[in-house]
């Protein structure tokens, strides 16, 4: 089964992670899942594969009142962000999936029907959530070509997709990043060959950098918090992305 | 074949059905293991409260004991309904899981009858049988842990209540005990009152 770890709490408004379960089996990548609640409602960022959703349900709900699930944000397209898509509602038909206009035809083929999609512009927009504003950042092209970040300006988190994301060794699995340097070694290859555009790269550096962040939570490996934040940033800025060996 | 999913057309909504069940199970257990927190600061308000009335207070001590007793079996027993609640969640959700998978692979035998495809159907659903069966287990084992609880915070009511008795012979701290007694006996029976509707969820009808 899966861990929760709330990395944020101020009254009812919390963020948890979902992580690190010993039981997955080894060919399906790691993914973290992250849980928003605010006033007893709950929004879930990128609920994961369809072959994770027992674990990522009975960990959940350990920690939470899953009928007060209110939505998913789903950051993009694919399989590891989103296909337990059906299963969650199945669970709970009223559910709404927050994602890019670009994959409201694309999406359905994992589930859900005309009245599940609230679609996002290109831009980005805001996410309510019982109270609580959140905000869809746009980060396209990194790596999807229709991919949004959220972020909490109240608790100052940003979910970064894959942006950030880590394949970690096992031993090295923390779910903070202890020391820069050596984790950013396990991001290095993700970054360079799963995102497309430097361009985009740069606009989304300038774009975040500007903002309040004091954790940048991926969907894979561990949290940047503190001064990583910017370190990562700064990191992502320099590299070359869109390279292949082939 | 007759598997526990072979009608898969109205066990959908089933296993919809009991995975809310089992969530709502679990939110009550969640509550009433918040609540049983409380009762083992209260069971050593009571201790103390004894000691100060010495004496005068005698009996109460001794129930103060039994209360202290009775708060630190009542956590081991919600951390276990806890664990076993936990299983089912899992399980229930594996088993919706099944369904879809099985009512794609169904489809697709109707559609294109291909021997090794039935196959592989046949195969699942043995697999969907096995987790039927374990749901079974665990479903069994949270009702007898459940059952046992109840017990348990039918016996903390007995002692709540001696204790609001003993409290009339308290003396100068007749009133302080008969508060601390009150309160005790309190939150035993909201206790009760949920382990009570527990018993009775629908969850626990199913096989
Ligand atoms: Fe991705
Ligand atoms: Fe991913």
């Amino acid at each position: 089964m899966k861990k929760t770890k709330t990395i944020f709490q101020e009254g009812n408004h919390k963020w948890i992670a979902i992580v690190r379960d010993p039981a997955k089996p080894n060919y399906l990548i790691d993914t973290n899942e992250y849980l928003v609640t605010h006033d007893g409602k709950g929004l879930l960022l990128d609920p994961g594969g369809a072959e994770i959703f027992p674990a990522v349900f009975s960990a959940l709900s350990s920690e939470f009142d899953p009928t007060a699930l209110v939505g998913i944000f789903a950051s993009h397209q694919d399989p590891d962000i989103c296909s337990s898509l059906a299963l969650w509602l199945e669970f709970n038909p009223a559910m709404r999936c927050h994602v890019s206009w670009l994959w409201s035809g694309f999406i359905p083929h994992f589930g859900g029907s005309a009245d599940t999609f609230v679609c996002l512009p290109d831009e980005g927009g805001d996410i309510p959530l019982d109270g609580l504003m959140l905000r869809a950042v746009p980060a396209h092209y990194l790596h999807s070509s229709g991919n949004f970040n959220l972020y909490d300006k109240v608790a100052k988190v940003m979910f970064s997709g894959d942006i950030g994301a880590a394949l970690l060794p096992p031993g090295e699995d923390g779910l903070f990043v202890e020391n820069f340097d050596r984790h950013i070694r396990h991001a290095e290859g993700f970054h360079k060959r799963w995102m497309g555009s430097n361009e985009a790269k740069r606009r989304w550096c300038e774009r975040v950098s500007q903002m309040e962040i004091d954790m940048l939570c991926p969907q894979h490996g561990a949290i940047y918090q503190g001064g990583d934040v910017q370190r990562f940033i700064n990191w992502f800025d320099e590299l070359q992305v869109g390279v292949v060996n082939d | 074949m007759t598997t526990a999913l072979a009608t898969t057309g109205n066990k959908t909504p089933q296993a919809g059905a009991d995975l809310l069940r089992i969530v709502r199970i679990n939110e009550e257990i969640k509550s009433v293991v918040n609540v049983a927190f409380k009762i083992n600061i209260m069971a050593l308000n009571a201790i103390f409260l004894a000691k100060r009335a010495g004496t005068a207070a005698r009996g109460f001590g001794v129930l103060s004991n039994e209360l202290r007793v009775f708060s630190q079996e009542l956590r081991d027993c919600m951390a276990s309904l806890t664990g076993l609640v936990y299983g089912c969640v899992g399980e229930v959700s594996r088993m919706l899981q099944d369904i879809r998978y099985t009512r794609l692979l169904r489809q697709a035998v109707a559609m294109s009858p291909v021997a090794q495809l039935s196959a592989v159907l046949a195969a699942r659903e043995i697999e969907n049988e096995r987790h039927a069966e374990s749901l079974g287990r665990q479903r069994k084992q949270l009702k007898m842990a459940l059952e046992d609880a109840f017990r348990m915070v039918e016996l903390g009511g007995v002692l709540a209540k001696s204790a609001k008795i003993e409290a009339a012979y308290g003396q100068s701290f007749a009133v302080p005990l008969a508060q601390v007694s009150g309160e005790f006996d309190g939150i035993v029976e909201e206790i009760r009152v949920s382990l009570e509707s527990l018993r009775r969820s629908a969850f626990f009808a199913g096989k």
